[in-house]
Formats: C-alpha cells, structure tokens, sequence
C-alpha cells in the first residue's frame, strides 16, 4: 500500500483499546512512559462501552467506561490510533522493538469534525449498522455511536457511492476524500496485547435457527437494546416489532460444547444473562424471563447474591440444555430440551430466544510477530508462561497480555488482568532503562 | 461578587430522562441568581460534552459550573478535571445527582422525581454561588511500601514494587513466608507444587536488595497516614540462633517431649514444640513454638543453637503506603455438620490436600484403606441458613483438581462427587471434562436438599436426591468423605481494624470500586490484594497483587502527594477542648494539643476525610468544614425548602 511514511517511537505500545488495554495505557502513562494504542475499531472502548448495565452492581456501562476513556484520550502520555492495524512487529533486542502499523484513512478531520451528524442525514446508502449489531441501519457516512470516542464522523468506503452528498453538507468542512493509508514505523520498548475477545457466532449452530428465524437474536444484540445508546426506545422482537412478553435465554451457546470445538466454558455467558433477565423484569414488567441452562456459574464477589436477586424478582430457572428450537407461523419459537428436574423432554412456547454466545479468542494475535513464537494455549488464547505467578508474561520476553485475550474473563478481572499487565511493563521499561 | 454559573443537565442516555423530565428542570432553574446558561445533555461525562464545557466556560467567562447527573462518586474528578482545563479552580464546580437521588429512587413517579430534581439543582446552584476556591493539602510521600502477609499475594506484590524502584517491607506474621499455597502440593492448572512456587518466589525476594522481609511479625500499631504511614512492629523470636547444625537440631526436635496438632497439616498429624515446615519451609530454620513449650530444656542439651534468651523485638518502620495481603482461612465444619468430628474419616479439603501429599500407596487413613471417595462441595459456601451467601469459586476445581491427583497417584479409586452445579469456570472446564471421562460419578442437588452422612456401623453412607436422575435417592458407601469447604476471612484479621478498614458483606475486605478502583480502599494510601479481598486462585491473586502494587507504587513514586483541602477546621481562639469531636471521628483525626498554656482539638489533615461527624457535637460551634461552610449548606437548605 503507497502512502505516507513516518517515524516515531514510543516506550509502550498497547494492542487494542477495550477496557483492558485502555487500564494498562493510563497506568503505564501515569508512570510517565510515552504510550501508543492501536485500536482497529472507530472509537476505543471495546465491547464494554457498548453493554447496558454491568454484573452485579448493575452500574450504567456507559457511565463507567466514559470517563476512564475520556481519561485516556485526554491524556497527555498517551496517543491513540483508531482505524489501525498491526502489520508486524519485530524483537531487534530486549528493550527493543520496531512496528509497522497502517493507519487506515477515515476521509475525516477528526479535529475539525464537531459531530453534528449533518453528513449522516446527507448520506443515501443505508447499511446494517455494526455498533448495533445489524438490529438497524445507519449510513456510509456516520459517527459510531453517541459516545464513541473520538466521536467524529466516518466514511466507510467500502460502500460509499462518492456522491458527494456529506460534503456538501458538513459545516466544518472537515470530509477529506484524498486521505491516504499512512505507514508508521515505531521504535518501542514493550508491548501490551489486548485484543481482547470474538463472540462465537450462532450460525454454527443451525438448530438453533439463528438467522433463520428473526426473533432469535444474540445476547449481545440484547445487550444494545438495554443500552443507554439502544437502537429503539423499548425491547422489540425484530421479526415485527413486537414487545415480547415471553423471552427465553439459552445459555452456553457455543461454550462448553466440544461438538462445534469449544470445549471451555465461557465464564460470563452466565452472569451477563442473568443481568439482562433482570434488566428485562424493570423494562417489561409483564414480561415472563426464563433461563435454560446447564449449571448456572455465579462465582464471583457477589454473584451467587445477584442470581438469588434474580429468582427472587421472579426469573424462572430450568435446568436443562436446549436441542432444538422451531418457528411457528406467528414468529414465535418452540425450544425443546430435557428438563432434568422432571426428567422428561418438553417443548416450551416463546415468543423471543436470547442466545447467550461465548468467548472465542481473537485470532489476530499470531499475525503480530512474524519472526517470534507468540505461544498460543489449546484453545488458541495467548498462553500465559507463568500463569500463577505472573500471569501477564506470554512467550515473547517484554510482550504481556492484558485481558480477554488470554481468555474468558469479566470486566472486573479484565481490569486486574491489565494491571498485572501494566505493571511487569512498568517494571521491564524500569529495569531496562 | 455575583457568579456566573453554568449548568448541565444530564439525560444520562436515559437513566435519567426517563423517568426525570430533564428539559423542565432546565426551564426551572434557569432564571436562578447566577445562573448564565443551562443546557442538557445526553451523556455529560462524555468527551465532546465535557469538550462542550470548556468551551463555554472559557468563551462566557463563567467562574462556577453545576452538573447534575449520576452519584459523583463516579464523575466527581471527571468534572473537576474539566474545570481544570478551563482554567477555574476545580471546587467551583458542584454536583447535584439527580440520577441516584431523583430518577433512579423514584422511577414510579416521574413528576415527583423532575420536582424533586429541580430543588436538589437548586440547592447545588446555590452552593456554587458561595464555593471558594481551594487549594490541594501537598504532604510528602515517603518512598517505602510495607506488604502487610507474606503469601502469594504479598510476596509477589514485594518482588514487583522492588522492581520498580521502590523499597519494601514485607511482614509475615507466621514464623515462614508462603501462606496456604505453601500447605498445598500439586496445584491446578499448572501442575506445579506449592513448594516450587514459594520457593521460586522466595529466592525472588532474596535476590532484591530493597526487600526487608520479616517473620513472626506483626504490625501492633499505627499512628499517621497515606504518606506517612507510621507502623510499630513486633517480631518474636525464633529461639534458634542464624547459624544452626542442621544434625543435631534434628536431633533436638526429636527430643521434644511436647506433641501438638501440626496446623500446616490442618491438624491431622502432630508436631513437636520445636518444629519445622517442610517442604516449603522459608526461611529454611526450625521454630520454638513458645506458647507450647514446656521450657523443659531438652533440645537446649543437644543443640547449642537454641538459644532461650532471645527477645521479643519491636521496630518502627515509616512508610507511605501498605499494601494489604493477609489471605483467607478455609472454613472450619461445625461439629456434626455432615458429620465432621462425630464420624470417623470425614475430612475437610485442605485436609485431604494434605493427606494426599504425605501419603505413600496405598491411601489408608484413619487405619482405613480408602477406595471409595465422596466429596461433598459447598460446605460453609453459599449457605441457606448461614452467614455465607457468596461461592467460594477456587473449590469446585480445586476438589475435581484433587480427586484426579487422587486416581493419578493411587489408581483404584472410585470418586463420587455430591455438588451443587459445578462451576468449573473458563478453561478450568478442561478439568471437569478429564474428571467426566475418567468416570467420575457427579451427583447433585440443590442447596435446600444437601446430601445426609450417616455411619451405619462400620459403613459411613453419604445420601442424596439427585437431581440429575430425577430426584432419585442415591446412597454411595464411602471410605473417606472430604468436605469441600469455602474461604472464609482470616479468623484473626485485627490488623483490618488497626488500619480502619470496612469489609463487604462477607466480610472480607472492600474495594472502593469493583471495577472503577478494585484494589484501592477508602482509608487512603492502603490497597487490598489477594484472598484477603474475597475468594481467588493464586491466578488472581497475583494479578490483583500486582495491580496493587502498581497502585501503592503510585502512592509513593513521586515522593509527594496532593489531598483533598475538604476537611475539617478548628477555630484554636474559641476551642476549649471538651474532646467531643475527637469521639465522633471516625478516622481518629482528631488530638489533643496543648495551645501555649491551653488545651485544644487539632485535625490532622491527610487523616481528615471531610466527613463531617464532627461538627453538629461542638458545643461551642467552633468547627468549620471547608466547601461545606454553614453559609454554603444553610443556602442549600433555604433553595431545597422553597424559599
Ligand atoms: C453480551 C455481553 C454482556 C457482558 N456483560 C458484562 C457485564 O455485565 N459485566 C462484566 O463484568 N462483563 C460483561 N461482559 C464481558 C466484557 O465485555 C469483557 O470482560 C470485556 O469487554 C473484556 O475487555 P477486553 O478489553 O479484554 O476486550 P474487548 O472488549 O474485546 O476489547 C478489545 C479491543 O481490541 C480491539 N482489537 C481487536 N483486535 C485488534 C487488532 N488486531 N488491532 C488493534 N485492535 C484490536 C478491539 O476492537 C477492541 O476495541 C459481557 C460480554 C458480553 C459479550
Ligand atoms: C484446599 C485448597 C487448595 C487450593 N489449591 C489451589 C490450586 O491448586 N491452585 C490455585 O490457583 N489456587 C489454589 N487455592 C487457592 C490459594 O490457596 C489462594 O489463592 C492463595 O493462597 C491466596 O494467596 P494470599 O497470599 O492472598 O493468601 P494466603 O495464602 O492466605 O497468605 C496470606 C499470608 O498472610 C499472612 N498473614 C495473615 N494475617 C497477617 C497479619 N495480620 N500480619 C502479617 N501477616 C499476616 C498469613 O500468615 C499468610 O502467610 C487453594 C485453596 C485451598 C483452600
Ligand atoms: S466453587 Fe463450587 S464448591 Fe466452591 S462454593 Fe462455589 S459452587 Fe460450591
């Protein structure tokens, strides 16, 4: 790819800007290191500033990850790349590191840009909108979501038509369609993954009927529609925009199933659902919430407390794992499983299925070091080399992980995930000095 | 001088608007004295409207600005910040939240919660027409962290903040460093024994310079705080001299006429009163247990290193932060709870842990030998009747861990396991799926129908209705019954008090925020790590060890400090020293002084919290609260009343 080539270095640079990579740049930065985060997305955040409330303090996701991310763009030690790739990454000698990372242009001034969202009325192409995960639309010029950071337009290329229309109308005159690809060629000292984790997609279970039948959407689709930032004002079934008033979960769905190769068990599938259940009982009050699943997991710092809030608020618990789920001709799914506490095979009407997907490792991470051996577990997470005692170290002596890319995790372990990260970088940049 | 004051209404993306009418609160308030602009906006701690904020304050010259939004527990420094960067002095800005206080509280009554969102705006609005701009409290921060416990959690924290260029005192209250990894062999995942661990991370720590590492030491007593932590420390002694003739102490402690249950063995073996740990035993020097010692003499006669004239010690160290990692104890059965101590071979987990590493094939215990294993989980854990509500979530695969080590070392062994769902989480699941396969039999039943341990003669049989057979009742004859037990606090966690420090609802230890500030406390300058915070793996206790170190490390790295000037103020003309207030601090931030011939109350600054408890008990109504003067709150109270 031509473009522009630039040099520059920085002490740490930090692969992915979720929660976790997010945690590890202030704390490293705050020790007064020079920190780069390359985020491949729009905005930095991860899947957490997208989430409705978190387990089980059930505070506003928004409102926690919003300032921690305005902290980090603020942040004088820190620069940030959204829009950016890793292309490779090679050890020269301890201490020592030199990156290339494409910035991919945005066709925007981000400084310029106010986000007045005028382009995005302008725009005529409508595309399913990622942020939302394909619930709705939005345009081929848009702003991520209402509190992206940075929040400013973009222009997805990819199905932009050149018309020309956002052009016209942005105030700030701040649409650049000659942007080009920019090269950066980084000295750095450490490196941070945190690249964080894929969600397993539920076409892989054909049984299940996601994408077949519309009213079974994904958890994390339920998750925008509790949002701050939610696609529509109530819960709405997306075959016809129905309140439903009869939402089942599936949990496990592509965890702990050996059969599509994920044998480990997604350690927040559990949790998450039931805080949607909840969330669920205050947004519909007449609703009927039941969860099937296979043993429910709520291990954590006052877990076991948030799911006995859960039955007492009236959510129904099955004990059982679905085999099959069938549409009727009103949209409404028939979800047959073993109910082992009756020890017999049933068939249960729902008019909306949640499936509780899980954590699969983000696959990306082996493309980082064409030259080195980044160590990947079984299950091709990055594989911890001392996981009791220092769970940060990877295979590759001043690259730590941060996060769900060593595995499943919560956002509270994720941020203790990122502090261990950050503080053996802390003290490899010390010690080298 | 009349303010110009900015206001920001907050939608919170509609935690607050729905149920709070935010537009109404903005006509409401917006012809308040003082008021320059209002505004409402969807998320106020966002980039572009915190951006929006100084943007205004600096183009309107506004001299206060008043957001109302969530608790400011969670934005209170984000809107300070803001402040900042529009060149006002951060106290100008004043919080009302009207989201825990209006919309959330009265989510049932959407004109009740707007009317009363528009009295606490303007409450806050009046505040902000009185607030004076302050000035941090700078103190010094010495450059020194003290690791309260000496397990994994503390040691790996010391060997970090070493790293980082920071000197550590590392104090074990047990005569050896390792805490509970070091009673444990094969560990899970990684199939490393407890003692290579601890070794590993004791050779670690002598290795750094920087790391004062001390035994049989407790802190006793602390007077200062975040900066200037000042801690008294008592150390016993081990009444072995430093360089001993490893021969003839064996010889000595096969002397000891003293035997004593061996805690390292949960009890199930006995020890002498002069004793060692092995394995892991660090410093690698035996012990008098003083407290059961006989002063019988005898070792003295074989070995010249025992030395009874060694002293108690006591040594002040000074430090600008501790750092908190004092563990757990497994939970002790009560008497006859599945019949522990009233049946023969029912044991606790640790125990068994313990009596898997001592024994060689085959397994016999009690003179019984055992092929039969029942295994009953969530004993002291989420208990009905109990105090333990939460899961302990190390056990289910610490048990499953340990009845594979079980099979693996003594073959013939039949495993049955009475759980509750088992909650082998994330890739730990790899466990439960060998234990599946290698024929394991997984009863289970719901924490209202726990399984019954019977002794039926010489049988002991474990009953159940197990769910996964349809409530079948199944009756499994056992020749040991292992306890699964939970974590509970440390039984002796007076060292908590000492420092102030609140616990949780399960009374381990408490985080200010679980996921914005996890391992910080409110008592400044003290972090928690490790097990003492709540039940984990040495996994996460070293990554909570290590972010807490991070976090003390910042405490102290720059060698100075700013604090809140939010604190209390003692008029010294009108104080006559009754000792009132001094009763009511809950953070002993008051003392006694003496005033040139007189005595009075003085606030220790970087202890004060700004609580104001003590306040209303001044008789003589000489205290002063900064940024909460009777002028700022009276007015507040005039607008909350209407008038
Ligand atoms: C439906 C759902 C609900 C949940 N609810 C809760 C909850 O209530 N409470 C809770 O504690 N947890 C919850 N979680 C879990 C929570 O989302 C995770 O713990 C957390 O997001 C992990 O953060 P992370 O930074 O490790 O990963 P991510 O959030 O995945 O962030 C990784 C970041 O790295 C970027 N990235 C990836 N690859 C690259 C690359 N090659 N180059 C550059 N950047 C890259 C990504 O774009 C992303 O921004 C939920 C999860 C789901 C799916
Ligand atoms: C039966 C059992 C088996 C386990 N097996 C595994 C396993 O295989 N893998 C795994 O990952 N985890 C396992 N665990 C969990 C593991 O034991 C804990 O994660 C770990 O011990 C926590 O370390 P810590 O340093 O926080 O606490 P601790 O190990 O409890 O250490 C705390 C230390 O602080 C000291 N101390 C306490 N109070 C004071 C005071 N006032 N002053 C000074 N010092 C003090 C104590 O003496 C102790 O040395 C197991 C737990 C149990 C009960
Ligand atoms: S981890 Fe397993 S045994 Fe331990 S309390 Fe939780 S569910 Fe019970």
């Amino acid at each position: 790819m031509p473009g522009k080539i630039i040099n520059n270095s920085f002490d740490a640079l930090v692969i992915g800007g979720g929660i976790a990579g997010g945690e590890a740049a202030l704390n490293i930065a705050n020790n007064g290191f020079k920190v780069l985060i390359i985020e491949k997305d729009l905005s930095i955040g991860g899947k957490m500033i997208l989430l409705s409330k978190v387990f089980p303090t059930l505070d506003c996701s928004a409102c926690i990850t919003t300032p921690k991310v305005s902290e980090i763009s603020r942040h004088p030690g820190i620069t940030i790349f959204t829009g950016s790739e890793v292309k490779n990454i090679a050890k020269i000698k301890e201490n020592s590191f030199e990156a290339e990372v494409v910035r991919n242009p945005r066709y925007v001034n981000v400084d310029d840009c106010t986000g007045c969202q005028l382009c995005e009325e302008a725009c005529p192409v409508l595309v399913p909108d990622q942020y939302q995960y394909n619930l709705v639309g939005r345009k081929a010029a848009f702003i991520p979501h209402s509190i992206a950071s940075p929040r400013a337009a973009a222009i997805d290329i990819e199905n932009c038509t050149l018309c020309g229309a956002c052009e016209k109308v942005c105030p700030a005159k701040c649409i650049d369609f000659t942007q080009e690809t920019e090269t950066y060629h980084l000295k750095i000292k450490t490196v941070v993954l945190a690249t964080g984790f894929n969600l397993f997609d539920p076409l892989k279970i054909p049984r299940y009927g996601f994408g077949q039948f519309k009213n079974v959407i994904t958890s994390m689709q339920m998750e925008r529609q509790l949002a701050p930032t939610r696609p529509f004002s109530t819960i709405l079934r997306p075959g016809d925009g129905k309140v439903p008033d009869k939402i089942a979960y599936v949990l496990c769905t592509g965890s702990r199933d050996a059969t599509i190769g994920n044998p480990i068990c997604s350690q927040i599938c559990c949790m998450y659902s039931i805080k949607q259940a909840q969330l669920l009982m205050g947004a519909l009050p007449m609703a009927d919430v039941t969860i099937y699943y296979i043993n429910i997991r709520s291990f954590g710092k006052g877990f076991e407390e948030f799911y006995d809030q859960a039955k007492g608020m009236g959510v129904n618990f099955i004990k059982g794992k679905i085999g099959k789920i069938s549409e009727t001709d009103k949209g409404n799914l028939i979800l047959r499983y073993e109910d082992i506490n009756e020890n017999i095979v049933k068939e249960t009407e729902h008019d909306m299925v949640v499936l509780s997907v899980g954590v699969l490792p983000n696959p990306e991470n082996s493309s980082f070091f064409p030259n080195e051996q980044l160590k990947l577990d079984p299950f091709n997470f990055v594989y911890q080399t001392d996981c009791l005692a220092s769970p940060a170290l990877t295979s590759i002596h001043g690259v730590f992980v941060a996060g769900t890319a060593s595995g499943p995790m919560d956002i509270p372990d994720s941020i203790l995930s990122a502090g261990a990260a950050s503080s053996e970088a802390i003290s490899y940049l010390t010690q080298k000095k | 001088m009349n303010k110009k004051l900015g206001v920001y209404i907050c939608h919170c993306g509609g935690n607050i608007s729905d149920y709070v009418d935010v537009e109404q609160v903005k006509k409401a308030i917006e012809s308040e004295e003082g008021v320059f602009l209002a505004k409402t906006t969807m998320f106020a701690c966002s980039d572009s409207s915190q951006k929006e904020m100084v943007e205004d304050i600096k183009k309107n010259e506004l001299d206060g600005i008043v957001v109302a939004s969530c608790s400011p527990k969670l934005h209170l420094l984000t809107f300070r910040a803001v402040a900042e960067r529009a060149n006002i002095n951060k106290y100008n800005y004043v919080h009302a939240n009207i989201r825990e206080q209006s919309s959330w509280a009265h989510s049932d009554d959407k004109t009740g919660a707007t009317e009363k969102a528009v009295f606490l705006v303007k409450a806050a609005i009046s505040k902000a027409r009185y607030a004076e701009s302050l000035e941090p409290i700078k103190i010094k921060s010495k450059k020194a962290v003290a690791v309260i416990g000496g397990g994994v959690a503390g040691m790996r924290a010391a060997i970090e903040l070493s790293d980082m260029g920071c000197p550590v005192t590392l104090i074990e209250r047990e005569p050896f460093v390792g805490g509970r990894v070091s009673q444990f062999d094969i560990l899970f995942t990684t199939y490393e024994t407890g003692k290579d661990l601890v070794t590993r991370l004791y050779n670690n720590l002598l290795a750094r310079n920087n790391i004062s590492v001390y035994t049989g030491a407790e802190v006793i007593e602390n007077s200062g705080s975040i900066g200037d932590f000042k801690l008294t420390i008592k150390i016993t002694p081990r009444y072995i001299m430093d360089r001993c003739n490893e021969g003839r102490l064996q010889k000595a402690i096969d002397a000891c006429p003293v035997e004593v249950p061996d805690p390292f063995n949960f009890n199930i073996t006995n020890r002498k009163a002069i004793y060692h740990n092995f394995p892991s035993e660090y410093p690698h020097k035996p012990v008098i247990d003083i407290e059961n010692c006989t002063r019988c003499g005898e070792c003295e006669k074989i070995c010249e290193s025992v030395d009874f004239s060694q002293k108690e010690e006591i040594i002040d160290i000074n430090v600008g932060s501790v750092l908190m990692a004092t563990g757990f104890d497994p939970y002790t059965p009560k008497d006859g709870e599945f019949g522990f101590n009233q049946i023969n071979n029912v044991v606790t987990l640790p125990q068994f842990k313990r009596i898997l590493a001592l024994s060689n094939e085959p397994l016999i215990y009690n003179t019984r030998a055992i092929k039969h294993i029942a295994y009953i989980y969530c004993v002291g854990s989420r208990q009905v009747e109990g105090e333990n509500k939460y899961c302990s979530r190390y056990c289910c695969t610490s048990v499953i861990h340990a009845s594979i080590m079980a099979k693996k070392k003594f073959g013939n062994i039949f495993n049955y396991h009475f759980n509750r769902g088992i909650r082998t989480y994330g890739k730990q699941e790899v466990l439960y799926n060998e234990s599946l396969k290698s024929g394991d039999v997984y009863l289970q039943s719901y924490e209202d129908d726990p399984p019954v341990v019977t002794q039926q003669g010489n049988k002991i049989v474990v009953t159940v209705n197990d769910i996964l057979t349809g409530k079948k009742q199944m009756a499994v004859e056992a020749d040991l019954v292992v306890l699964v037990t939970g974590m509970v606090p440390r039984a002796d966690n007076s060292v908590g008090s000492l420092f102030k420090l609140p616990k949780g609802r399960d009374n381990f230890f408490n985080e200010i925020h679980m996921k914005l500030r996890p391992v910080e406390t409110v008592i400044d300058g003290i972090t928690i790590s490790g097990a003492c915070q709540g039940p984990k793996n040495i996994l996460e206790s070293s990554n909570s060890a290590l972010s807490a170190a991070t976090k003390s490390f910042s405490y102290v790295s720059k060698g100075e400090l700013e604090l809140e000037p939010i604190v209390a103020e003692i008029d010294k003309n009108q104080c006559t020293w009754c000792g009132a207030c001094a009763e009511a601090c809950p953070f002993d931030a008051i003392k006694k002084i003496k005033d040139g011939d007189k005595e009075i109350a003085m606030v220790n600054n970087s202890v004060c919290k700004g609580c104001g408890m003590c306040l209303p008990v001044c008789p003589t109504d000489v205290i002063n609260l900064i940024a909460y003067s009777n002028r700022e709150i009276e007015s507040m109270i005039d607008a909350l009343a209407g008038s």
